[in-house]
């Protein structure tokens, strides 16, 4: 009903979900993607595979940047093209607290958030004053201003990036090394920020978010600053994606100025739109499909961009919803009969 | 005296023909923002594929200017069945704003990586058709950047014509301002929508052919002017022509300038500074928009 | 009893065949798409031709190469990405491919942590061979050092004491390639009047040339690669900037990528490189002719050295007889073997290549030979302290 007051014109992209109905159905593709996810590792430890796991690890990693794209995307309606700048800050944040300081997950994750939200709040001061093309634009201005003076920048390894960055221990004798162990992990991280995200949305903040999206001067009339929302779930994005970052060097043990660059922001842009903006479990499924893809369909030819090119494309124009939120009001339907017939 | 004849001048000279390039893809940005309120992320790859269309013209042995003179045509038709058959389909749903802007990102990845496909990742060479170079103030300027510099100034100015002082124009600026009442008025407002879509399509076109004997050809060209495009519309105002003209003109000055003082490497974030500075003070740009302002 | 006894002795003779014919099989890592496509279309035809030769031959120890390929994108994230799936999928015995040196350093890491070997044809960043380098890594290709060697010796026996102006692309290897330069110039009596650097992806070089102009250089040195490359040649001869005066460079800044576009506004460029096609021993002929039959192109340093990097691993397993990874690490070090560019040896302090290097003047699409300067002089210190 609030949907309606605000937007009686009605919506394109899928809205911010009806609690209590619609989210049945998200719970569920998530439920089933979770524990997918787990299967899949459990499965591949078992046959003794690292190559899998490691890169079903990397899509998660992928994944969280995603999430931190649909939060500003799909629930707060701005378009971020810079998000890599808080992926990339994170990662190599993460990487010298492990070569310098002490190999220590936890520390490692905590100084990246620290620095990504520091970050989040500079870059969001500067950035929220716009919205649509100009906020698009500074982000991804930003990011070129600051991948570029790392590019530069001898003491971070300038354009061949830093190496040598050791596992890190979680202590319990856990180490990122490990493939099953961080894949898991990592797993774990990513289900507790979905989960986070998904609660978040269903309170008061999250439906400013949704006000925001929709009609932004009425929320200053029902006396929220909308200036604040929109830097506060900033800063969150900022963060996320910087946790998400700070896990990459312990998969890879380096880290290089690539990923700042454009082509991972724009990657996560496409995972979330074919995956499904504004549901938070598609951009997971869709980072993890491309990333799996670019993958399979690398190997077979070199004209993969164009593959998932042509995919983006087709998706925007004929399913601007993307897979799960295509499927999902299907799915719902079919999960309200069955409740309805249930009852009768 | 020598300071300013030998070291400035040539900067602004220099800076000039740099501006003129930078205008010309400005402004068919912004007449697309401005009539269309379409955000065309994939203006630079119109721009590569001006100048890799020329290159095919001129192997199957055409002239220079002959090409200069189809390519525009050719790729505005191309724009106008771009517009019809994509933008139409995403143009009338309510965030059209953000979908239109994914769909011409994604359409500019596509191109790139068509053209990295057909035409190879190598870089091409193009001819400089005006050979030599003409003295001027103690220096030596090759006389085809003049010749950029008189031809696109031209350009800019029949279009500034054309859209303010043509009916034709005229029409454009009314389906800008209301489209609606426009439309009850008779006038084929999709019809002018694909064709401004083509018309600024062509522009960007006609800067790669021009521009290609200066700046070579290869597939990633178009992301040279994407930035700085972009921020010449925001800082102008998105919409409006004479914006696009004078910030484009200025901020190319001031680059070309400071980059005797400063290292050059700071001269997109001081342009990026600019721009943030400009939305800060002025979120709609310096002079608003086409129809409005 | 003794039909047991002949049939366990047949069936491990004929395992034993087998072992023998299974492949070896070579992971190849490198940009197949993307802007350096054209360097590794070089590297693909360079391995290519060396793995059917070699196999036509017999093989290597009686077992055939086969090479397995993977696009790194030019981008060392992907580029470790695809290395493991070759490693862990694959299951190369040997790696091999990548360009640009970020993507050497981080697959190099990925080697020694899978206890394999890698050998880069292409990256020439001296830090690979000097502080960042590996048990695991080897050069087969000139670094950067020894290309400086080469051309300074060149420049400091045509035009001594020259009025040297340095143009760089703004960014790490951009600079340091200029400083090495300048330093090894300078050594040899060379004089600075001048150093700019352009941002990387420039477009327009016309706002530096009133400052080249008024520093009155004789020599112009630049470190600029690809298109950039093609915009200031084409630019500087458009304002007549490098009339009268010589430029020099790095050796990727002409390359057979970009000297179609730069066209005759290359003439006269001169550069310190480990090939030309122009070579005259017979081995080098020999190869060319069938490099051309086979691809309908003339190699290039990249392709060359891809060549070469094969028959460096058969001499290699040869040696040690077998791929053991300890035991191929020790054959490598010191070991020589023939190249198209004459006999190189692997430097056994730091993995390097030592070779001969020349002075290259491009003229009318060709590299003509200008200079030569000798493997031991060209080398350089070992500066590698981690083995």
């Amino acid at each position: 009903m609030l949907e309606t007051t605000l937007h009686p014109q009605g919506r394109a992209l899928p809205a911010a979900p009806n609690r209590g109905r619609r989210a049945d159905a998200l719970r569920w593709i998530a439920g089933a993607f979770f524990l997918a996810a787990l299967a899949f590792g459990i499965v591949a430890w078992a046959v003794g595979d690292v190559f899998f796991l490691r890169l079903a690890t990397e899509a998660l990693i992928y994944g969280g940047l995603a999430l931190s794209v649909d939060l500003l995307l799909g629930r707060t309606g701005l378009l971020p093209l810079g998000q890599a700048l808080f992926f990339g800050l994170g990662a190599y944040v993460s990487a010298l607290v492990l070569k310098h300081w002490a190999a220590s997950f936890w520390l490692a994750l905590a100084v990246a958030m620290a620095a990504s939200a520091l970050a989040g709040l500079m870059g969001g001061l500067i950035a929220i004053r716009s919205k649509g093309v100009y906020f698009a634009l500074i982000s991804f201005g930003l990011a070129q201003v600051v991948s570029k003076v790392v590019y530069n920048t001898r003491e971070l390894g300038a354009s061949d990036g830093l190496i040598g960055v050791p596992a890190a221990q979680l202590g319990a004798g856990l180490s990122t090394a490990l493939p099953l162990g961080f894949f898991l992990v990592v797993l774990a991280l990513i289900f507790a920020t979905w989960a986070l995200l998904s609660w978040l949305m269903d309170t008061p903040f999250g439906r400013q978010l949704a006000a925001v999206r929709g009609n932004e001067q009425r929320l200053a009339f029902i006396g929220v600053d909308p200036w604040r929302v929109k830097l506060a779930v900033f800063v969150l994005a900022a963060t996320i994606a910087g946790a998400s970052g700070a896990l990459y060097p312990m998969l890879r043990g380096f880290v290089s100025p690539e990923l700042m660059f454009f082509q991972v922001s724009g990657n996560a842009v496409i995972n979330v739109i074919v995956g499904g903006t504004g549901t938070l479990i598609g951009p997971l499924l869709g980072s993890s499909l491309l990333t799996g893809l670019r993958s399979v369909v690398g190997s077979w030819t070199e004209h993969h961009h164009i593959a998932i090119g042509l995919l983006f494309v087709i998706v925007v124009i004929l399913a601007p919803r993307g897979l799960v939120g295509g499927l999902a009001p299907r799915l719902q339907a079919w999960l309200d009969r069955r409740r309805d017939q249930e009852l009768s | 005296m020598d300071w300013i004849q030998f070291v400035l001048a040539p900067q602004v000279i220099n800076g000039l023909a740099i501006g003129v390039a930078v205008v010309l893809m400005a402004l068919g940005l912004t007449i697309i923002f401005g009539l269309l309120d379409v955000i065309n992320m994939a203006h630079g790859e119109f721009y590569a594929l001006g100048a890799f269309l020329a290159v095919v013209l001129i192997g199957l042995g055409l002239s220079f200017w002959l090409a200069l003179l189809l390519t525009p045509l050719l790729l505005a038709a191309v724009g106008y069945l771009t517009e019809r058959t994509l933008i139409q389909r995403v143009f009338h749903s309510k965030d059209r704003h953000t979908l239109t802007l994914l769909l011409t990102f994604g359409l500019g990845v596509l191109l790139e990586d068509l053209l990295k496909i057909v035409f190879g990742a190598n870089p091409l060479r193009l001819e400089t058709p005006i050979a030599g170079a003409t003295e001027l103030l103690g220096l030596f300027f090759p006389n085809y950047r003049l010749f950029v510099m008189l031809f696109g100034g031209a350009v800019i100015a029949a279009v500034w014509l054309l859209v303010f002082r043509t009916p034709l124009g005229a029409m454009v600026r009314a389906a800008a301002f209301d489209r609606h009442m426009t439309a009850s008025l008779g006038v084929p407002v999709h019809q002018v929508y694909a064709a401004t879509f083509a018309f600024g399509v062509a522009l960007a076109a006609l800067a790669g052919v021009l521009l290609a004997p200066m700046y070579s050809v290869f597939p990633t060209m178009g992301r040279d002017f994407v930035f700085i495009a972009f921020s010449v519309v925001i800082i102008g105002g998105m919409g409006s022509i004479k914006g696009a003209v004078l910030a484009g003109l200025l901020l190319t000055q001031v680059q070309s300038v400071s980059s005797l003082w400063i290292s050059p490497v700071w001269s997109d974030p001081l342009l990026f500074g600019i721009m943030v500075l400009v939305l800060v003070w002025r979120p709609q740009g310096l002079f608003g928009r086409l129809g409005h302002a | 009893m003794k039909t047991l006894f002949v049939a366990t002795l047949t069936s491990l003779a004929a395992a034993s065949v087998l072992a023998q014919t299974n492949p070896i099989r070579i992971g190849v890592v490198t940009p197949l798409s993307g802007t350096y496509a054209g360097i590794g279309q070089q590297v693909r035809w360079g391995l290519d031709l060396a793995a059917r030769e070699i196999n036509a031959a017999g093989g290597v120890s009686g077992r055939p190469l086969e090479l397995v390929y993977e696009d790194s994108e030019a981008n060392p994230a992907v580029a470790v990405q695809k290395a493991e799936k070759l490693i862990q999928v694959s299951k190369v015995d040997f790696l091999t491919g990548t360009v640009n040196s970020g993507a050497t350093l981080a697959v190099g890491q990925l080697a020694e942590r899978n206890n394999k070997l890698i050998a880069t044809t292409v990256s020439f960043a001296d830090s690979i061979t000097g502080d960042k380098c590996s048990p695991n890594v080897f050069r087969v290709n000139a670094r950067a050092g020894m290309q400086s060697a080469a051309l300074a010796d060149w420049m400091a026996a045509t035009r001594p004491n020259a009025n040297v102006f340095y143009l760089g692309p703004d960014y790490e290897m951009g600079r340091s390639t200029v400083a090495a330069f300048k330093n090894a110039a300078e050594g040899k009596g060379a004089r600075t009047v001048g150093e700019v650097f352009a941002p990387l992806d420039n477009k327009d070089y016309s706002p530096y040339f009133g400052q080249i102009r008024g520093a009155r250089p004789t020599v112009i040195y630049t470190s600029v690669a690809g298109n950039d490359t093609v915009r200031l040649f084409n630019q500087m001869a458009e304002f007549g900037v490098s009339r009268n005066v010589q430029v020099v460079g790095a050796s990727g800044t002409v390359t057979s990528q970009n000297l179609a576009a730069v066209g005759r506004n290359a003439d006269g460029f001169v550069t310190g490189v480990g090939y030309s096609p122009l070579i005259e021993t017979p081995e080098n002929k020999r190869f060319v002719a069938a490099f051309e039959a086979a691809n309908k192109a003339q190699p290039d340093l990249y392709g060359t050295d891809s060549y070469g990097v094969l028959f460096l691993y058969k001499a290699a397993v040869e040696k040690a007889r077998s791929t053991d990874t300890d035991k191929l690490r020790e054959a490598l070090r010191g070991l020589s073997w023939a190249t198209p560019q004459g006999v190189k040896t692997i430097r056994a302090g730091d993995h390097q290549a030592m070779q001969d290097m020349y002075a290259v003047r491009v003229n009318g699409g060709r590299f003509e030979i200008v200079g030569k300067v000798a493997a031991a002089a060209a080398i350089g210190p070992d500066v590698c302290t981690r083995f």
